[in-house]
């Protein structure tokens, strides 16, 4: 190497402190609109938030996420949702879609993970479960029938690993194992099966952190094989969970990420080879528990080397859209869901009319995608607890026909008109008779799900405070107090109020500032 | 087999896309190689984007005097797409080049490379589907008994009902899994070998028979619940998910050899290759629509480097001693002729019966329960 002369070397120093500021600058910059991807992703993709700097940084392609239900996703998208790419644990009900099937360019599946169950050990071993592969589907269904066995599964028109189970459960069931159609399906069998579904979530998430707070009154949970083995490692878990993949078979996600829009075609190229790359396959089995979905990575000994039967999916819409409303009016246990309404004056006029329509929606008015779900089940009871200074009014209704027009939809549409704002706002004795209620109908009715919306305006002001009603709540009985209590963030009410009774009740809270009271209503009923 | 871009499809009837890949990818090459070579535009089957967007095979090309653009679309979508600014078609299937010369005068067609229908399985299965009469093994090749398979489809015949089935007690149909019939040619070739078969070993016309034959076939198709609709995504499961997924994948036997060729493909010491009886070639037809289009299907037909480069996809091409070479270096059995070769049925015929699946999967036409199975 010559030497460099004075010049030379300032030459060489001035052009290092360019470079430099050139990288810092591009390093610091956003990544140019070509480079970055909305996505609509599923909620069950937040646990791969870690990787996203390292996606931009190895291909200079940002992934900017926004998290939303399977049906809700697909729905939207069939809209005409604004996102470069979706990207959900599965996308056959997206692609079975027409309007939105027409805006896929590209599919690439990225990793996999079958929905299967966990059971407790010691439930595991007493049924002669432990360790045999020839555990079925129709075994649990027999336990789940005869009241021996209880487990957590997510509302099938929410989250997918709840569908996904739901069209498992109903091949297998059929007897035989293969896509199910209308005339296939044993209800007697689902029937049975639901008998023993005491815990349901909107989320796979919620349904895991669920589980773990509830975990000495149920004996297993459906979710992700990733979700449980998660739950295993996580230390939470008084017991460890076996996990079962029942001998009929199981389905699979596999999570295919989507391009929507053409033009961002070599920005999704780039992610997609990057995710598919040996090494960060190798990096998702290790962090997230899903399996490889390219060939030539192989399991680790975490998973079971056992082959799995996969299950079919159905090819048909309404099979599986007349299979989800057929769990929620005639499978699963019925709901009883409480909504405790504020009425004080500062909810008078938009904020009134605004929740008068989001309840309405659910009386099947609202005939969207996900409207045909979220509207009131048979055999539900709805009871409206309004407040204000006190407790004002309650009411119960009992949904016998789920037609929009029928008398049982229009009685809740004509005392939610009617309804009207003034006074103060107590909410603490609002929420405590709501509990008292669940403690009463408990007693009487034990085999329905119960929920607790709260949706106030504004801060206690009126009545007992937050450590009365802790208080009050604490000394519930067991059943009462796994009720969760959903409260929504909405006007002027307080944040750390909503959070502390979500905390409290292992409710979660919704917010309803960044989105209409009506989305807000619809996504909490995948809770009830 | 590896690259991802291998596995993007266009999904959907209205995509039609320009390959951005390998568009950039020709314009990087031939900046380094110079401006010497004609631009040329074409649509070509979806699954021939990673052989066009390939940086060997753009500069083979370029070297040949041509940089081309390709558009991908399904090969029933190119039979009925507006080429006038194309100057080459280049589908998967002999049926919608046979429609687009039809429908162009002056074209030239040429097959600069073919590969035949296969079946994607694992040893377990042979085993099983050997006893019970649907696989025997041929010179140099296993065969598939498509009508012994058919029989046990119509039965309603399940994995657990085969007699002495010990290694896979499984109470799913035994059913090949395919890609949609409606969207995607390796289903529509395996739905012309179905239904040779209903119609007494004779190519299906299109004539009145076609309600029947429909009838007939419908049931590989529609027990299989949801489908997908490019041909590497069941491929790819079988590859990773393996035998409880997919124990039989009708598939492109160049899927099968690209896999085994790749180091990384995921060909396991289990997994077989079988050839259904009767089987059917996917020639992939070159249309030339322009004279310069027409020169670049021979060179891509003829230009040794070309051959070999389609050979390392799995393709076979005129150059038969250098796929034999191929595949035995890769260590694969692959026979070099099969014994029972048909033709596909005429564009016409073939799109009738798919026109009637697509009433069937719509519902307007009434499915068959699997206890009404002809």
């Amino acid at each position: 190497m010559t030497r460099a002369t004075p010049v030379g070397r300032l030459a060489a120093i001035l052009f290092g402190v360019a470079l430099i500021s050139l990288v810092s600058a591009c390093g610091s910059s956003a990544p140019s609109p070509e480079n970055t991807l909305s996505v609509l992703a599923g909620s069950e993709l937040k646990d791969l938030e870690p990787m996203l700097p390292d996606i931009q940084a190895a291909t200079g392609v940002k992934l900017v996420p926004t998290y939303i239900g399977t049906l809700e996703g697909a729905d939207s998208i069939a809209g005409g949702a604004d996102a470069d790419v979706a990207w959900f644990a599965n996308a056959k009900y997206l692609s079975l879609l027409p309007a939105a099937a027409s805006r896929i360019v590209a599919s690439n599946q990225i990793m996999l993970s079958p929905v299967v169950i966990g059971v407790k050990q010691s439930v595991a071993q007493s049924f002669g479960w432990a360790g045999n592969p020839n555990v079925s589907w129709k075994d649990i269904e027999s336990h789940a029938a005869d009241g021996s066995f209880h487990f957590a599964m997510t509302n099938p028109a929410a989250s997918n690993s709840g569908l996904t189970a739901l069209i498992g459960v109903a091949s297998a069931l059929s007897g035989s194992s293969d896509a199910i159609d209308a005339g296939t399906i044993d209800s007697d069998a689902m029937k049975g099966f639901f008998k023993g579904q005491t815990v349901t979530a909107g989320s796979s998430g919620f349904l895991a952190d669920t589980y773990v707070r509830e975990q000495g009154t149920v004996d297993g949970i459906i979710n992700y094989e990733s979700v449980l083995m998660g739950l295993n490692a996580g230390g939470q878990l008084k017991e460890q969970l076996d996990i079962i993949y029942p001998a009929e078979g199981i389905v699979t996600a596999d999570y295919p990420m989507i391009l929507l829009n053409a033009a961002k075609k070599t920005a999704y190229d780039k992610v997609v080879a990057y995710l598919r790359s040996p090494d960060v396959q190798k990096r998702i089995m290790t962090d997230t528990a899903r399996r490889p979905a390219v060939p030539g990575v192989p399991l680790d000994s975490r998973f079971p080397t056992t082959t799995l039967i996969e299950l079919p999916y159905p090819s048909q819409l309404d099979t599986i859209d007349a299979l989800i409303s057929t769990y929620l009016d005639e499978f699963r246990k019925p709901a009883s869901a409480i909504f405790v309404l504020d009425l004080s004056g500062s909810m008078a006029g938009d904020r009134l009319s605004s929740l008068q329509t989001a309840l309405n929606a659910l009386t099947g008015t609202d005939t969207s995608l996900t409207g045909q779900f979220t509207h009131f089940h048979a055999n539900e009871t709805v009871t409206i607890i309004t407040f204000s200074s006190t407790v004002l009014d309650q009411r119960d209704f009992t949904i016998d026909d789920t037609q929009p027009d029928s008398p049982d939809m229009q009685a809740i549409r004509d005392y939610v008109d009617g309804l009207e704002a003034g006074g103060a706002t107590a909410i603490y004795d609002a929420l405590e008779q709501a509990y008292t209620t669940v403690q009463t109908d408990e007693a009487t009715n034990p085999d329905r799900l119960y929920s607790i919306v709260l949706m106030t305006d504004g801060e206690n002001n009126s009545g007992s405070d937050a450590d009365a009603f802790t208080a009050a709540y604490d000394a519930l009985p067991d059943a009462a107090r796994n009720v969760h209590t959903f409260p929504i963030f909405f006007g002027d009410s307080s944040l750390a109020d909503m959070q502390a009774i979500a905390d409290l009740t292992g409710g979660q809270l919704f917010d309803a500032k960044s989105a209409s009271l009506l989305a807000i209503f619809k996504q909490i009923r995948g809770y009830q | 087999m590896n690259n991802p871009s291998r596995r993007l499809a266009a999904l959907g009837l209205a995509a039609i896309l320009i390959v951005g890949v390998g568009f950039a990818i020709f314009q990087s090459v031939s900046q380094h190689l110079g401006p010497t070579a004609v631009t040329l535009r074409g649509l070509i089957g979806s699954e021939k984007q990673p052989f066009f967007s390939d940086p060997q095979v753009v500069a083979a090309l370029h070297r040949g005097g041509f940089d081309v653009i390709v558009a991908t679309a399904g090969s029933r979508q190119i039979a009925t797409a507006d080429l006038s600014n194309e100057d080459f078609a280049f589908p998967a299937g002999g049926p919608s080049a046979a429609e687009i010369a039809l429908n162009h005068s002056g074209t030239t067609s040429i097959v600069p490379f073919y590969t035949p229908m296969a079946i994607a399985t694992f040893q377990p299965i042979v085993d099983l589907l050997t006893q019970a009469g649907v696989v025997t093994q041929q010179p140099g090749y296993l065969g598939f008994d498509m009508t012994k398979y058919m029989a046990l489809v119509a039965s309603d015949k399940r994995w657990i009902d085969l007699p002495g089935n010990t290694t896979y007690p499984v109470n799913k149909s035994i059913l090949i899994t395919s890609t949609d019939v409606r969207k995607s040619n390796s289903a529509a070739m395996y739905l012309a070998i179905a239904s040779y078969v209903v119609n007494g070993d004779n190519i299906v016309q299109n004539n009145g028979d076609i309600d029947s034959i429909v009838q007939q076939t419908a049931p590989l198709f529609l027990k299989q619940g949801f489908v997908e609709s490019s041909t590497e995504e069941p491929f790819d499961d079988y590859l990773v998910q393996g035998m409880g997924k997919s124990p039989l994948v009708m598939i492109y036997e160049a899927q099968y050899v690209a896999a085994a060729a790749s180091t990384t493909g995921g060909i396991t010491s289990q997994m077989r290759l079988m050839y259904p009886e009767p089987t059917i070639f996917s020639k992939h037809t070159f249309v030339g629509l322009t004279p310069d289009g027409t020169r670049l299907g021979n060179f891509i037909a003829t230009d040794p480097e070309m051959r070999t480069l389609a050979t390392q996809y799995g393709f076979r091409t005129s150059d038969t001693a250098a796929f034999s070479t191929f595949v035995t270096n890769h260590g694969l059995t692959i026979p070099d002729s099969l014994n029972d070769v048909i033709d596909p049925p005429s564009y016409e015929a073939l799109e009738a019966m798919i026109t009637q699946f697509e009433g069937l999967y719509a519902g307007s036409l009434p499915t068959l329960s699997p206890s009404e199975t002809p």
